[in-house]
């Protein structure tokens, strides 16, 4: 089973948008059993699959609808309130994937309030917890038995959620925008990245597919700052040679209405679906190829 | 018309990307450096170092009936006096683990450890490797931490060299052991290397006043190791123990030398035949005994300077022992007058 990741501490480069194209592609040209994740406590990549619903709770956030499977009537659904997010790793209780609507892809949704709880930790011993606890879940056999891939989608943020993503996946991504504020987004990654490196056994390593140029637009500034990355010979050879345009198809397919509601749904000569595709393609050859 | 501008990421934050991408390549997997919590730290009961204190010690107290209740507290006396900087100015240079399960087992930095708690510490700076390092490379580190160290006994340092050169030979297979091996997987001298040699394989006599700290010199207690004759062996021990420098102890040999080679001289005279007009080196199975002389006459002021002419020479090895030694006599008889 191979973890994927999408990642950059700068918000608004196109993470999630990265995360529900992988996850699509995988799960409907690959046919691969694809579990997508959202680590990110505002639950946009959940909102793609599920209607996500107000926490009275914490009425600035997003939880999860009731689980096709929930019955309250079940005896085993007593303990159960009939919800699952993955931020129930947190608190020592079962994350029951739901299906969407594309076949081979289940989603565990985030749970706003819970998610910022788990980052919010700072005491040691418990940030060390929070750090292993998605490793112990994809772990487990369960999850191994079911899927092939996972896709995470990440919160823009260095704290605990993203380091134990990154302790957790096989493989990672960092989109960015071409300019200078989600470029010195990149640095903060790496730095994540030579840590765990660091830390990790040499059998399994954490492998950095690369940095996408992401919503990229032909103008000089995004041409100019991705010349200058490619120009030095370290960092050039962690820029991925596909990139991802800035494109309005990729909103509005966002919406939860849409119809096509998936970049795949579009004709082959679609040029977004034909980017789309080149770039899972390169993904997917070096997550899969590679061994 | 100006001309365009043109944008590009900032020097640092390049200079940052290339350096991160650098330290993953050449360290991913090897060992990082973390703040660790004292309380996951535990002592090797393997290095060397003969620390009768414990970590549960430093955390609880001495307890008055421990059998070695003295000898620990002295040695908390003397980690008072470093766990007083490093309150003041935390661990300078970072401890050594390695990843045990849930624990950390100290490879090199126990006294600072020790003194970290004594100082009220929580935390310690620490490289970690990710894997237990081979036996060879552990007893390698530690001995590396320890010989930088001076209160180390003689004893402990043989001990040190013993078990490096086990750990080599369970590595690499038996090895002949010889001055020459001992240099390249220490980095000690070569002279150094086969004082070592000598002490390895001392007389149980010279063992003992190494074990009692009654010889705390490597270089006397290899020149005791080399006499063959007890009874040399038993004056120049006795002249060690009552403070006899180096050069007395190589007098007593020399002089010894001396006496039984006028004695055979002596002996020759009366014999018939053709004159003898020339004196006749002989010969020796003991390497060492050439090595003994050539050191002898080069430790004098006026030899000093032809000190580096013997210096490539493995002493294990005959063919170069002997090349040695005539080099010497040549030395010597443009010399001599």
């Amino acid at each position: 089973m191979k973890v994927i990741a999408f990642l950059n501490n700068k918000g608004g480069v196109g993470k999630t948008t990265c995360s529900r194209t992988m996850a699509e592609y995988l799960s409907r040209t690959r046919k691969m059993p694809t579990l997508a994740i959202d680590f990110d406590p505002q639950c946009n990549f959940s909102h793609q699959y599920l209607k996500m619903e107000i926490d009275p709770a914490a009425p600035e956030g997003l939880m999860p609808p009731i689980h096709p499977d929930y019955s309250p009537d079940n005896p085993d659904d007593e303990d159960w309130d009939g919800r699952s997010s993955i931020a129930e790793i947190f608190y020592g209780q079962g994350v029951i994937p739901y299906p969407t609507y594309i076949e081979h892809l289940d989603l565990a949704p985030g749970h706003a309030e819970k998610l910022l709880a788990a980052e919010s930790v700072r005491k040691s011993e418990v940030v060390e917890k929070v750090h292993k606890q998605l490793t112990n879940f994809l772990n487990s056999p369960d999850v191994q038995a079911t899927y092939k891939a996972v896709v995470i989608d990440t919160a823009p943020s260095k704290g605990p959620l993203t380091v134990s993503v990154i302790k957790a996946a096989t493989h990672i991504v960092i989109p960015s925008v071409m300019e200078e504020q989600p470029v010195q987004g990149i640095y903060g990654m790496l730095q994540l990245w030579m840590q765990e490196s660091l830390a990790r056994e040499k059998n399994r390593p954490l492998k950095l597919i690369g940095i996408l140029p992401n919503m990229f637009k032909q103008t000089r500034l995004h041409k100019d700052i991705l010349k200058s990355l490619q120009d030095n010979s370290a960092i050039s050879k962690y820029i991925m040679p596909v990139k991802l345009s800035q494109r309005i198809v990729f909103a509005e397919i966002d919406s939860e209405d849409a119809n096509p509601h998936s970049i795949f749904d579009f004709h082959e000569s679609h040029v977004a679906k034909q980017e789309a595709l080149e770039v899972c393609d390169f993904i997917s050859e070096r997550i899969f190829n590679d061994e | 018309m100006s001309k365009r501008k043109r944008f590009g990421v900032s020097q640092a934050l390049t200079r940052g990307l290339s350096e991160t991408i650098h330290v993953v390549e050449n360290n991913a997997g090897v060992f990082r450096n973390v703040v660790l919590p004292l309380s996951r730290v535990e002592l090797d009961p393997d290095n060397p170092r003969k620390l009768s204190i414990t970590l549960d010690d430093m955390r609880h107290g001495l307890d008055k009936n421990d059998g070695l209740y003295q000898r620990k507290s002295e040695e908390l006396e003397k980690l008072k006096e470093l766990a007083n900087t490093i309150e003041t100015s935390g661990v300078i240079n970072p401890v050594v683990v390695y990843k045990r399960g849930e624990v950390y087992r100290v490879v090199a930095g126990e006294r600072r450890c020790l003194a970290s708690i004594l100082a009220g510490k929580q935390e310690i700076d620490a490289r970690v490797f990710n894997e237990k390092p081979k036996g060879f490379e552990l007893k390698l580190i530690q001995w590396i931490e320890n010989t930088a160290r001076e209160d180390l006994t003689l004893e402990e340092r043989i001990g040190n060299i013993r078990d490096i050169i086990s750990e080599y030979q369970n590595q690499h297979g038996k090895t002949a052991l010889s001055a020459t091996l001992i240099k390249n997987i220490t980095g000690l001298s070569l002279p150094q290397a086969t004082y070592y040699i000598a002490v390895l394989n001392a007389p149980h006599d010279v063992k003992m006043i190494i074990e009692n700290g009654q010889v705390r010199s490597l270089d006397k207690a290899a020149v005791l190791a080399t006499i063959e004759s007890d009874e040399i062996r038993r004056e120049a021990i006795k002249a060690c123990i009552e403070g006899s420098s180096l050069k007395d102890l190589r007098k007593i040999i020399a002089r010894e030398k001396l006496h039984s080679k006028n004695e055979k001289t002596e002996k020759a005279e009366r014999k018939r035949g053709r004159v003898v007009s020339r004196v006749n080196m002989g010969f020796t199975l003991n390497p060492t005994v050439v090595q003994t002389i050539v050191h002898s006459v080069l430790n004098q002021a006026e030899y000093r300077k032809f000190s580096d002419i013997f210096s490539k020479v493995d002493w294990s090895h005959f063919d170069q022992t002997a090349r040695a030694f005539r080099k010497l006599i040549e030395i010597l008889e443009q010399d001599v007058r």
